[in-house]
């Protein structure tokens, strides 16, 4: 099965998006912010990365970057959530190496939808 | 949220607070999103371009700005209680529009998109041919796309004719580098779809790729295609592959439940994990106990006693620390009730054109769960009393040298085993030359009746009572302090009031830490077992006929260090069988072996005469009225160790009554004067 890992300071937004992919089949775990994300990356192995950008402690763009560093996740696929009002916070985003984005609010159709794009 | 916007008045440019605001509504949006709650989603979003604008500092946070975010968090909480469908209510609409011509030049995107890809939808009906050509970056792995995946999803647009391979830019093995690439694809195939969904495909790496969707009519293949060669068998296989997603997608949605109508009023409380191993710990223990004890039990001999003693000791202290536990499980901090509060004075002030602010201390203080929803009513009407009636307007208190802002404190603290809850104002206190008038208009007192100050004050509590001369909608309609009074009662509280004229006034609540389980004092009347609470015990005297004054043939006093208190006979009161002439001569000769327990509650001292005292005890309090009447006097009963039941004396009720009265029910009945000053007699 497909591991994704998704990264939201938002316990709600969490529960959400996992309870989204879990049904689609996926398996999920969570961190709360990029340091999180980064401790639990050391240990287990994810095929997505799913992060929120406004987050305290590591941001996603920080995040964005430092995975890019490592070697072993260099190209590792990571979708960033965003907001429509925040058409800088894409670009950095990409500038980052974001692999996509997607658009909050969503509805879960979009989100499986997005995950699909990216993931092989 | 409200916590923030409330916060954001007093530092306006503050973009750490105007972010987590702007998360919080951006949760709020998102979590709607998934919900299909598109009003709240359509409502949330115009909100969220407001405090975009805000934290980027592009607008600044003015007072208007606040009100209207204020307002916005009320529409929420409608728009969420709402029916997902329902119409827009007028209210949002109206908010709506107040955030939209704040932001000029702003239209809903959302909206905007919806109808275009719609339209979209519907010209594009027949089948096209499709040419795409995708030329990614050499740096197109550095964004973790994988464009095996882009061509699976484009293929699963249509049916792939041909896919070629250019392969003619890759390096030898030398010079090859494969963090980069160096391929490039041109695929055609027939589909459905319009050029723009097509190109949605490629939607992440637009920037990393140069990608050309053609158009073409149904031409010759061959043509088409020059130098067609390497067919990827792999893309073949994908086009066979519809895309199963959709069906798992939708199931989601169907589970979506609507949300229970009562915001956060479930029967669920949260517990620290700690809390919970300490209890299973504290269970294993008493098991053991137990275990133990049932053991020394079975072969019993004189000489174990000791030993029997000791564990039985040890049972006692883990069924006490359990109890403690137990309840520490219920028990809340108090700050989350006071916080709603920072709202309610907020708009009152609003309301009234006051300046207003509320403090707080001792938020931490922890209180019994039920109690603190018990407590949300009796302390908004004090809140709202303090801020509509306490505080005086600015002009006024300016003409009385106080600073313009009025102050609202509320305090939470433990008192000798209670809890204690003031809400102080430093407004304009109470005019007891008002209340007094009041009171007489109202038929509360008699018009000439000699009433303290304190007792003057505590009238405002009467059922019907309000010198407020306008009605606002906010408080002055007469109800409330009676309200708050009886609800403060019902928890085995109390509720004491000083006010100053032109300094402020300040309530105070005092609760019990909890209500199930309080530490009594069992004392012997007549054949009977009371338990009085522990708590308003301040001392136990001996009673010699020398002190005790009889005062004008209605009650007696006993007189104590020069002060004199008030004496009940409990076996009179209770209605136990009554002492006939004889015994009351023969405790008159022997009064010396009976005793006073001298009780207070609130700042009234009554001594309670008993004949003896049989040891202090914690008492499980079970409530009479499901099987009797409300008993006056008795706030419930509780179960000893020997099984028998014994009543709980009610001090806070005693002492609330017209002793004298109460004390005189053989004597010819006197013309009453209301609110006899009973606590003080000289």
């Amino acid at each position: 099965m497909r591991r994704v890992l998704i990264v939201d300071d938002s316990v709600s937004m969490r529960q959400m998006v996992g309870y989204t992919l879990r049904q689609g089949g996926y398996e999920v775990i969570e961190a709360e912010h990029g340091g999180d994300a980064l401790d639990k990356l050391t240990s287990v192995t994810v095929d997505l990365i799913i992060t929120d950008l406004n987050m305290p402690v590591m941001d996603g763009i920080t995040l964005i970057r430092n995975v890019r560093k490592q070697p072993a996740l260099k190209s590792k696929p990571i979708l960033m959530l965003t907001t429509e009002g925040l058409a800088t916070k894409k670009e950095e985003g990409k500038a980052a190496g974001a692999t996509g984005w997607l658009i909050k609010p969503f509805d879960p159709e979009k989100l499986l939808q997005t995950v699909a794009k990216v993931l092989p | 949220m409200e916590t923030g916007l409330l916060e954001l008045r007093s530092a306006p440019a503050d973009v750490e607070l105007l972010n987590s605001i702007f998360r919080a509504a951006h949760s709020i949006k998102g979590g709607a999103g998934s919900f299909g709650m598109t009003n709240l989603v359509r409502f949330t979003h115009s909100l969220e371009n407001l405090l975009d604008r805000l934290r980027s500092l592009e607008m600044q946070a003015t007072d208007e700005v606040i009100d209207i975010l204020l307002r916005s968090v009320d529409v929420l909480r409608e728009l969420l209680d709402a029916d997902a469908d329902a119409a827009m209510p007028s209210e949002a609409l109206e908010l709506h529009k107040r955030i939209e011509t704040l932001m000029p030049g702003e239209h809903g995107p959302a909206e905007g998109a919806h109808i275009e890809t719609q339209q979209l939808m519907e010209d594009d009906r027949k089948i096209n041919l499709f040419k795409v050509e995708f030329r990614p970056d050499r740096e197109l792995f550095t964004s973790g796309t994988n464009p095996i995946v882009l061509l699976r999803n484009l293929a699963a647009l249509g049916t792939v004719s041909c896919c070629h391979l250019h392969t003619e830019e890759l390096p030898t093995l030398g010079d090859l580098d494969p963090a980069l690439c160096y391929l490039s694809w041109t695929v055609e195939l027939a589909s459905v779809c319009a050029e723009a969904e097509l190109r949605e495909v490629f939607e992440f790496v637009e920037h990393l790729a140069e990608i050309r969707v053609h158009c073409v009519d149904a031409q010759p293949l061959a043509e088409m295609m020059p130098g067609s060669a390497l067919v990827t068998t792999a893309s073949r296989n994908l086009v066979a592959e519809p895309a199963p997603r959709r069906a798992v997608a939708a199931a989601p949605k169907k589970s979506v439940v609507k949300k229970p109508a009562a915001g956060g009023d479930s029967g669920s409380i949260r517990v620290a994990t700690d809390k919970v191993d300490r209890l299973i710990d504290l269970v294993g223990e008493l098991v053991i106990a137990h275990v133990m004890t049932a053991q020394m039990v079975e072969d019993f001999e004189p000489s174990c006693l000791p030993k029997l003693r000791e564990a039985v000791a040890a049972m006692e202290r883990n069924t006490r620390e359990l109890h403690e536990r137990v309840m520490g499980i219920r028990m809340l901090p108090v700050g989350t009730l006071f916080q709603r509060y920072t709202r309610t004075v907020y708009d009152i002030a609003q309301a009234t054109g006051k300046k207003i602010r509320l403090e707080m201390n001792g938020e931490e203080t922890e209180i019994d769960k039920s109690m603190l929803e018990l407590l949300a009513d009796p302390l908004t009407h004090l809140v709202r009393n303090a801020a509509d009636h306490g505080i005086e307007p600015a002009d006024l208190r300016e003409a009385s040298d106080k600073p313009e802002e009025g102050v609202i404190n509320m305090r939470a603290f433990h008192r000798s085993g209670r809890i204690v809850i003031e809400i102080s104002d430093d407004g304009a206190g109470i005019d007891t030359e008002r209340v007094r008038s009041k009171a007489i208009e109202r038929g509360l007192i008699g018009a000439d009746s000699q009433l303290s100050k304190e007792q003057l004050q505590m009238l405002i509590f009467e059922p019907g009572f309000s010198t407020s001369e306008t009605v606002s909608d906010l408080s002055g309609r007469g109800v409330g302090m009676d309200v708050v009074k009886r609800n403060v009662e019902k928890l085995n509280g109390t509720v004491t009031l000083a006010s100053e004229e032109g300094h402020g006034s300040t309530v105070s609540i005092e609760l019990p830490l909890t209500l199930a389980i309080l530490e009594g004092l069992l004392v012997r009347v007549g054949d009977r077992t009371l338990v009085l609470p522990l708590l308003s015990v301040i001392e136990t005297v001996p009673l010699s006929n020398e002190q005790i004054v009889r005062v004008a043939e209605q009650g007696e006093v006993v007189l104590i260090r020069e002060e004199s208190i008030p004496l009940l006979r409990l076996s009179r009161f209770l209605g136990l069988p009554q002492e006939t002439a004889s015994t009351e001569e023969a405790s008159k000769n022997g009064a010396n072996r009976r005793l006073a327990v001298i009780v207070e509650s609130g700042h009234k001292k009554i001594g309670l005469v008993v004949d003896e005292l049989l040891g202090q005890q914690q008492v499980v309090v079970k409530s009479l009225e499901r099987n009797l009447h409300r008993v006056k006097g008795l706030m419930g009963a509780t179960i000893l160790g020997d099984g028998c039941v014994a009543p709980i004396v009610d001090v806070g009720g005693i002492a609330a009554m017209n002793l004298f009265s109460l004390q005189a029910p053989l004597k010819k009945a006197k013309k009453q004067v209301p609110a006899t000053p009973s606590d003080k007699v000289a």
